[in-house]
């Protein structure tokens, strides 16, 4: 495939970018980026946060100007596109937010897009319902889901999230796309459903569509194959078939520097008992026990619906338990509410770090206190800001925070940069167990091995840590000990230093129902 | 597998398919609306009979009109997101000013033109306010709150604040023309007028637009998430041009419809009845964050204040209790509205 693509090279390209430029105000994002697309193929974007991968992107689907060069599209040469001249030439883009409008139902998002473009943009148009019903229902059957009435007329909020995610890509498919740029589409998913995203993008492959990922996750890109473009401070470092470059090469290149994919464990748990959780009982979570002694790392995994998540929440009081006892230092304790928990000395790093974790348009600094507010209060009340900003600036520079700026809203910082602002917070209180849910989802290589770092070092002095992910080897080169649940218990425990992946994994799907292919 | 997930899925939509109540409220949450109206007819109809009459039911069709037109801009505004209360300054501006115009300087204007004119004068300042609030970036209350004074302001300091209590004939005529006219058992003779047509009419355009039209979805588009509209291709300045546009040719209607019918024009009129109307809007089931509601909710909403600010006083509840009532109904909804979205 790749080879043929190679032969390809000099027939008609799909889209190409020469010499792309881009400044936000002072910021020069990206530094002449020349990439050529072609027809069929399917390209991997990598980069670390903040690469300008995003704004390549952005300018393919038009969201963006470039500052200067040029787009060639279907041989005619723009300076820059709009949403509605990119869609008309088949560009389709599948956001990391999904870009799914909350109010309208299934078919609307999937097909009200056609029309639109059809009609050049222009609103003073009839819509045609009889239309966007056969569009949706073509749409929704390729991407394999239900094309029932109820299903078309159900308003997208209602939808689980992963539906969302299809039901994104429906729309990406609905119209004659030949071009489907997918930024992150495996964050939320889970590996079953990343299988089934596999199975589609082979489809429109064979249909001579071409597919641009951007993505973290590089065991799926070389699953999928094709080409690998790597970014760097807004250049385009490397570009030639993935499987040419190895993990260490292609982590090297995005970084710049050589990434260490060794196990970063190196400290041994103390004796003492931190954390014992007995017959812990949640929505979803049946009669979990377990223990973390002081300076352990206690990885947690299973599937979406194993109850990890639900875990994780109960353990922090964020959705409580309904039975079972939890025991912080030898003393029983209560955990009815988020409140109750930091008091108890339990913080907890949400895996929304968006929804749930940050005040994304208050500063850094404001974030950082955001726990030690009643702290830095003297008895009137007033808080002592000068307190609060060296604190700051102290865990900021412990977290290798890229910015020296506290000033900055965090919306502004890239999403390795928020999870070390969100992980930094909790230092301020020094908690004594620190829970942290999927805390590089989302995060680039280099953000990774810093919040690892600062895992282990958390441990080393003495904090008890549980890390609930599906990021199997952030587990095996973080934790002591690895508990898999599955159907709400704990189905397997494992040393991280002995434990596979394959191991974990079979664990994970051993009692349930589905078949593994 | 992709057989297991769709079954997953169809379960899902599977709900939405059965029909309980609970379901109805939160896809229809206009339901409730409907209901409270009904409750509070028969109570009030039990309390004192004469609420039945026929001239009670056509002062209720009547006084809705004005409020009705204000609170279908009002819907179309909220369903895209935005919020507006310079409505009742733009009304002010035009009924004055075209009653000051056809008085003084065209007093031969044939009443269709004035109307035309009217909600030409209401769309073009609405305009603007679609224009700041597109380019300014600011939120719509602040930029609405902004407008309503300078409106106002220009009106009283340049166009004039004398209360002018003898309309020009086409007007006064406009607003005495009958739709239907009876004769009631006391003799009375009782009549709806002409101008009660423009309110189903502007509400069936409203709706038409919204649910028929590429604008229509473009709007509710909008409400559910900007960002993610335009990065999908719709044109907010075209959208915000033409929700401030339609609301304000609305707003100018009503402020014509409003002298006609008062048979006098008093600039200081109107502004300070916009709470009542978003009121009206909220009870009627549209989100105050956007992106949702009916055209038949805003109505129901409508008439449901209409018929509270009319009827309390029929069974002995003093007018000054209006408020409290209008008050408490609003919580009320709100905190089922709420409560059955939390259910879900």
């Amino acid at each position: 495939m790749a080879a043929q693509a190679h032969s390809a090279q000099q027939s008609a390209a799909l889209l190409e970018l020469r010499n792309i430029q881009k400044w936000f105000g002072g910021v020069h994002a990206l530094r002449g980026i020349d990439l050529t697309l072609q027809p069929g193929e399917a390209y991997h974007l990598l980069g670390e946060n903040g690469c300008g991968k995003s704004t390549v992107i952005k300018i393919m689907s038009g969201a963006h100007a470039p500052t200067s060069g040029e787009i060639v599209l279907g041989g005619e040469t723009f300076s820059s596109l709009t949403p509605i001249q990119s869609l008309a030439a088949g560009i389709e883009t599948v956001y990391q937010d999904l870009s799914l409008l909350p109010n309208l139902t299934v078919a609307e998002n999937v097909a009200l897009n056609e029309q639109l473009v059809d009609a050049n943009g222009r609103l003073a148009r009839l819509f045609d319902r009889k239309r966007l019903k056969e569009t949706a229902e073509r749409a929704l059957a390729t991407a394999g889901l239900p094309t029932g009435r109820a299903f078309l007329n159900t308003i997208v909020s209602d939808l689980p999230l992963a539906a969302r995610q299809l039901v994104a890509i429906a729309r990406a498919i609905a119209t004659r796309a030949k071009l489907v740029i997918m930024d992150e589409p495996t964050t939320s998913l889970t590996r079953r459903e990343v299988d089934n995203l596999i199975r589609v993008v082979e489809r429109l492959r064979s249909e001579n569509v071409a597919v641009l990922f951007v993505t973290h996750k590089l065991d799926e890109c070389y699953r999928i194959g094709g080409h690998a473009v790597v970014f760097r401070d807004g250049q385009c470092v490397a570009q030639g078939p993935i499987a040419n470059y190895s993990k260490k090469q292609l982590a090297e290149l995005m970084t710049g520097r050589s990434i260490d994919a060794q196990r970063y464990r190196t400290g041994r748990p103390s004796d003492t008992e931190l954390l014992r959780v007995e017959r812990l009982a949640a929505d979803g979570v049946r009669e979990m026990s377990f223990s973390v002694r002081k300076g352990e790392i206690l990885g947690i995994t299973g599937l979406a619906d194993s109850g990890r998540n639900e875990l994780a929440m109960a353990l922090t009081g964020v959705a409580p338990a309904t039975g079972g006892t939890v025991m912080l230092d030898g003393r029983a304790v209560s955990v009815r509410s988020p409140g109750e928990a930091i008091a108890q000395g339990i913080g907890y790093v949400p895996e929304d770090r968006l929804a749930e974790g940050l005040f994304l348009d208050k500063s850094i600094f404001e974030n950082k206190i955001a726990l030690i507010v009643s702290r830095l209060a003297n008895a009137l009340g007033v808080v002592d800001r000068e307190e609060g900003r060296r604190i700051a600036a102290r865990l900021s520079e412990e977290m290798r925070l890229n910015t020296r700026d506290l000033d900055l809203p965090v919306g502004a910082l890239s999403g390795g940069n928020q999870q070390r602002v969100l992980i930094g917070r909790w230092l301020s209180i020094a908690p004594k167990l620190l829970v942290l849910h999927g805390p590089t989802v989302g995060v680039d290589v280099g953000s990774k091995d810093t919040i690892y770092r600062v895992i282990q070092a958390l441990a080393e002095a003495g904090m008890g840590l549980v890390i609930v992910s599906d990021d199997l080897p952030e587990l095996l080169q973080n934790a002591d000990r690895i508990l898999v649940m599955n159907g709400g218990r704990a189905v397997a425990e494992m040393d991280a230093e002995q434990a596979t992946e394959d191991q974990l994994y079979k664990a994970m799907l051993a009692t349930t129902t589905e078949t593994v292919q | 597998m992709s057989a297991s997930r769709t079954d997953e899925l169809h379960g899902a939509a599977l709900p939405s398919r059965s029909f309980s109540f609970g379901d109805l409220v939160r896809r229809r949450p206009e339901t409730i609306t409907f209901l409270l109206l009904v409750a509070i007819c028969v109570g009030v109809a039990i309390a004192n009979p004469a609420f039945l009459q026929p001239s009670t039911l056509i002062d209720i069709g009547r006084a809705s009109v004005v409020m009705g037109l204000f609170a279908l801009g009002v819907f179309i505004i909220l369903a895209a997101g935005g919020i507006d209360v310079s409505f009742t300054a733009i009304a002010a501006f035009t009924m004055y000013s075209m009653t000051v115009l056809v008085q003084s300087y065209l007093p031969g204007l044939p009443i269709v033109v004035v109307i035309l004119m009217a909600t030409l004068g209401g769309a073009a300042l609405g305009i603007i306010n679609g224009l700041l609030v597109h380019h300014l970036k600011v939120p719509s209350l602040i930029v609405t709150i902004g407008t309503q004074y300078l409106f106002r302001g220009f009106l009283l300091s340049f166009i004039g604040t004398v209360w002018i209590m003898s309309l020009p004939p086409q007007m006064g005529a406009f607003g005495r023309m009958p739709l239907v006219q009876f004769e009631a058992a006391n003799g009375a003779l009782i009549t709806l007028p002409f101008y009660f047509l423009v309110l189903p009419v502007a509400a069936f355009v409203t709706w038409w637009i919204l649910n028929r039209t590429l604008m229509g979805r473009a709007i509710f588009a909008v409400g559910g998430n900007a960002d993610i509209a335009s990065r999908l291709g719709y044109s907010l300045r075209t959208v915000h041009v033409f929700l401030f546009g339609y609301a304000g040719a609305l707003a100018g209607l009503a402020g014509i419809i409003h002298v006609c019918a008062n048979r006098q024009a008093n600039p200081f009129d109107l502004v300070g009845t916009e709470i009542n109307v978003i009121a009206a809007v909220v009870l009627g089931g549209a989100r105050i964050t956007g992106g949702t509601g009916t055209v038949l909710g805003t109505l129901l909403g409508v008439l449901l204040i209409v018929v509270l600010n009319s009827v309390l006083v029929m069974v002995g509840i003093p007018s000054t209790w209006q408020r409290l009532v209008v008050g408490s109904f609003i919580l009320l909804a709100a905190a089922f509205f709420v409560t059955r979205q939390r259910k879900k």
